[in-house]
């Protein structure tokens, strides 16, 4: 056997490698329905807050707990724990993407990213108007 | 309908709309005249047109220029006319970041990348004897597909491009405003630029990563115009400074991004293998595997093949990386914002445009390119830089595969994602490339091409052994790593840098001449020790006292990552005593004084004593946002940055009710719950950061000293503000105290004042805050320095090597030459 075979072969079998060690890691997008149940795998999910739920941000008692209510893609909602600070934009979020588990009925987030409206996505004009002296 | 509007500066528009209809139409030309020159028989023809060919180019590099300064101007002279003006800058920006308004546009990065095409496009009409006419034909085409990129018409239906001369009465033409003729007088600024970018890093990284994009097109050019052609090898030689300039400087791209996130971002790191920072990665790599395999070709006659397909393949992943980050297909995925301009499809077309081409002539042709039937000796060099390039090759495709997960979901229709942590999911595959690759590049350079002495190899190698075996268990013990797979990287990387080392003082004598492989090797292992110390020995050490335990299921690490700390309360973090002291406010950032203290356990003196400034911007639209500040030990950095502030805004909507009114006259006081305040001036004032003053305006200030209990002094000054027949009343407000003061009113007749104050419940002035220890940063920061530092010893010595040949064939007669 040439030498060109043998490194062919051991390329396959590390590609092989990195597809079987790969595919078990992977995290799935899902919703609160798909992912409950399940508390040993990550999940990302995609949904908006709930703005009419409460939430919890006090740094003073523990500057690293905050918990949100966030509907999924179906209309489900359900509580969310980040341990970390409440993003300072939080409420203006337009779309929340979480990584988590799930933890009995709430959502343990380990990972936000939020979109808000930007201020560079231009859809209004700043006009500023100016009197006269008269 | 409105026809004529008052006010705008159509001429620099109309001009710079030329330039680009110029700049695409020549660069075409420029593209046919090379091709129809490299494909001609008669040498009279090949001149004709190849001059031909010059000039087209020539003009569209002045029409580039030409679209640089109009675009300039316009952002300059703050003409908000121009929707790329308005957009992208502001009147209060100052001079150097109104250059990174240049770039922060789509429209503008593809000119500087242009801009930088041109440039080395005439370096190499200028530099390069041979062959000229092919190489420029690939890269006058790809020149012209950029310019595209900023035409802004209408081709069959179909929008190509995205030109920075729109206007903005154009793009926004629904809103109302624009039915008047002198709207522009309304339009007083313009939206100004992202915050995030407000910084030096947003001056200079972007010029030298559209540097590296636009020089990893040479050595496309040179491979593609070599099967184009079918000159398969005279391409090998001219290439390697560019390709080694290509490396360093896209090099130096990638590692000022990684600087930029560090110092000024909020990734609490340098690298996070976001798919914005992966899609730049990627096709270095496949760079690094290219340099080496035409290298390897260049002393043996080897690996051809492999060298057409990664110098190809790079400027390819050059392309889809710009896909990537401009198409809005990320979306989901990264933390750089990037939103589709309407040009992704004309990327994909580009892409394909150049790659199916490369690929049907690689595939034709495949057989006709120059390889040596006889195996590879086992102890050559060859053998195993190229097993080293296909590690370059799997490492790059492990990467692009998984930053391109959104594709696949959008081509398959699956749903699959990067797992939550990203950095261990690609560190734990990337690791065994680093360990391979340190181990490679150190001993591959022991042995020769072609054949070694095995004898010799085998010495100097159980030499080398016998230094980094007692070294990596020193270290490992003292810096306590247990991961296995840390220390065989570890082993891995001291390895590289001892064998390096010893081959460059000993085996090259310290010939700097000769040394380019060398030092870049060198540099590559230091980097690997850097980055995998302060990766693994990062610590958090904003340990959270107040915290709540959550029970076993958080991780500890979640618990303790942010910090509160009141104002003037102390607080143990590590060995630092640290105390918040203030803000102030230099807009639009807030800076957080931050006093750090060290003191010796023993004596109780103090060691070490320094403040730092994590600063934020709590901008009206943006909310808050974060800016480390960073003390540099030579052995660590202690990095922080604000996670969280109280919202003041709140404070102030409920301080505004309680006003009480005060008639005071010069030298007054009134008291309050907690303070008394002294009236001790009434003055016109002609300056003022709070409010701008306008010719005719009159501003009177009411000057208050407050004096607490506990003896504290602080300074007020409300302001009373007529502008016209109207006034203006501006407060001042000492949150430490509660205390808001207005200036309700003047009464000249009795030199008195009318002055409200509010006292509200002193809100607790704190910060959240983030403190991250990362030991031995600097290692890594070096070992980058010092890689690129060898593709530049190495791109200085091909190109004496190749002056030096040049010279010897210039000896010889004319007709031998080859001439094209």
């Amino acid at each position: 056997m040439k030498k060109i075979h043998i490194i062919g072969l051991v390329m396959i079998a590390v590609a092989i490698g990195f597809i079987i060690t790969l595919a078990s890691d992977y995290s799935q997008y899902e919703t609160f329905s798909s992912a409950e149940g399940e508390t040993k795998k990550d999940f990302h999910i995609v949904g908006t807050l709930v703005k009419e739920k409460d939430q919890y941000y006090d740094p003073i008692t523990n500057p690293n707990y905050f918990t949100f209510y966030l509907q999924d893609k179906n209309g489900d909602q359900c509580k969310v724990v980040f341990n970390g600070t409440k993003p300072q934009d939080f409420d203006r979020s337009e779309q929340i993407v979480l990584t988590g588990k799930m933890s009995g009925s709430d959502f343990q987030a380990s990972h936000i990213l939020m979109k808000c409206p930007s201020k560079y996505k231009i859809d209004e004009l700043e006009v500023t108007e100016y009197k006269s002296n008269s | 309908m409105v026809e004529n509007f008052e006010g705008e500066h159509l001429l620099f528009g109309q001009l710079g709309q030329l330039s680009v209809y110029t700049a695409f139409v020549f660069a075409l030309i420029a593209a046919i005249a090379f091709f129809i020159s490299s494909f001609s028989n008669n040498e009279l023809n090949q001149k004709l047109w190849r001059r031909a060919g010059y000039v087209a180019f020539f003009i569209q590099g002045a029409a580039i220029l030409s679209i640089v300064v109009n675009l300039y101007i316009i952002i300059h002279s703050h003409y908000f006319e121009y929707y790329y003006a308005w957009q992208h800058s502001s009147k209060a920006l100052p001079m150097n970041y109104l250059l990174s308004c240049f770039w922060e546009g789509q429209e503008g990065s593809f000119l500087l990348w242009m801009f930088w095409t041109s440039v080395l496009g005439i370096v190499l009409i200028f530099t390069l004897k041979e062959f000229q006419a092919g190489v420029l034909s690939v890269f006058a085409v790809v020149q012209g597909f950029l310019s595209s990129m900023l035409l802004g018409t209408y081709i069959f239906g179909y929008k190509v491009g995205s030109t920075p001369f729109a206007l903005l009465r154009h793009e926004m033409g629904n809103a109302p405003i624009f039915q008047r003729a002198d709207y522009l007088s309304f339009i007083q600024d313009g939206n100004g630029l992202n915050p995030l970018l407000q910084n030096y890093w947003m001056v200079i990284h972007p010029p030298i990563l559209f540097l590296g994009f636009a020089s990893t097109l040479v050595p496309f050019s040179f491979a593609l115009s070599g099967l184009m052609n079918r000159k398969f090898t005279f391409w090998t030689k001219p290439v390697m400074p560019w390709a080694l300039f290509s490396a360093a400087i896209l090099g130096t791209g990638i590692m000022m991004g990684g600087a930029w996130a560090y110092e000024a971002l909020t990734f609490g790191g340098y690298w996070a293998w976001d798919p914005v920072e992966n899609a730049s990665l990627v096709p270095w790599l496949t760079l690094i595997a290219g340099v080496h395999t035409a290298l390897v070709f260049n002393k043996t006659g080897r690996s051809l093949r492999m060298t057409y397909v990664f110098f190809l393949l790079t400027f390819i992943l050059i392309l889809y990386s710009t896909f990537l980050t401009r198409s809005g297909i990320l979306g989901d995925t990264s933390v750089h914002a990037f939103t589709d301009l309407g040009m992704s499809g004309q990327l994909v077309f580009y892409m394909a445009g150049l790659s199916i081409p490369a690929i049907i002539l690689l595939l034709v042709y495949w057989r006709r390119i120059p390889s040596i039937k006889k195996e590879e000796n086992l102890l050559s060099r060859e053998f195993w830089i190229f097993i080293g390039s296909l590690i370059f090759l799997l490492s790059s495709l492990h990467i692009a595969f998984n930053t391109s997960l959104p594709v696949w979901n959008k081509v398959f229709g699956t749903n699959l994602a990067v797992p939550s942590d990203a950095v261990m999911f690609y560190n734990k595959v990337q690791l065994w490339a680093g360990v391979f690759i340190a181990l490679l590049s150190a001993s591959a350079l022991y042995l020769k091409f072609k054949s070694s002495n095995a004898m010799q190899f085998r010495n100097r190698i159980l030499l080398l052994l016998g230094i980094t075996i007692p070294l990596t268990a020193v270290i490992a013990i003292a810096g306590k790593f247990d991961l296995v797979s840390n220390i065989i990287l570890l082993f891995a990387a001291i390895f590289g840098v001892i064998a390096n080392l010893y081959y460059f003082f000993i085996v090259l004598s310290g010939n700097w001449k000769l040394s380019g492989a060398a030092v870049a090797h060198l540099g590559f292992a230091l980097t690997l020790i850097g980055i995998l110390i302060s990766s693994a020995k990062k610590e958090t050490i904003s340990f959270n006292s107040a915290g709540v335990n959550f029970g076993k299921e958080f991780s500890e690490a979640a618990q303790r990552a942010n910090m509160l700390l009141y104002k003037n309360v102390p607080v143990k973090m590590d060995k630092y005593t640290v105390t918040y002291v203030g803000d102030s406010v230099s807009e639009p950032n807030y800076y957080y004084k931050v006093n750090y203290e060290v003191f010796d356990s023993a004596t109780g003196q103090i060691k070490d004593r320094f403040t730092l400034f994590p600063n934020a911007q709590i901008n009206p639209k943006m909310g808050l946002i974060a800016n480390p500040d960073t003390r540099h030990y030579l052995t660590k950095d202690l990095y922080t940055h604000v996670t969280s502030v109280p919202d003041k805004t709140k404070q102030q909507a409920s301080a505004q009710e309680e006003f009480k009114p005060y008639f005071l006259t010069k030298g007054d006081t009134i008291f309050t719950n907690n303070s008394y305040v002294i009236l001790e001036d009434i003055a016109r004032i002609t300056t003022s950061k709070k409010v701008e003053i306008q010719p005719g305006d009159l501003i009177v200030g009411a000057d208050l000293l407050v004096k607490t209990l506990e003896g504290q002094s602080f300074s007020a000054q409300p302001l009373f503000h007529i502008q016209g027949n109207r006034a203006n009343l501006i407060d001042d407000k000492l949150s430490e105290l509660g205390l808001t003061f207005r200036l309700n009113k003047i009464i000249p007749e009795e030199n008195k004042i009318e002055l409200h104050v509010a006292q509200t419940e002193p809100e607790p002035d704190f910060i959240v805050m983030t403190a991250i220890v990362f030991p031995y940063i600097n290692v890594l920061w070096l070992g980058i320095i010092i890689t690129i530092l060898g593709f530049v010893i190495s791109m200085v010595r091909t190109l004496q090597n190749r002056r030096s040949a040049q010279q010897i064939t210039a000896k010889r007669p004319v007709a031998e030459r080859v001439t094209l």
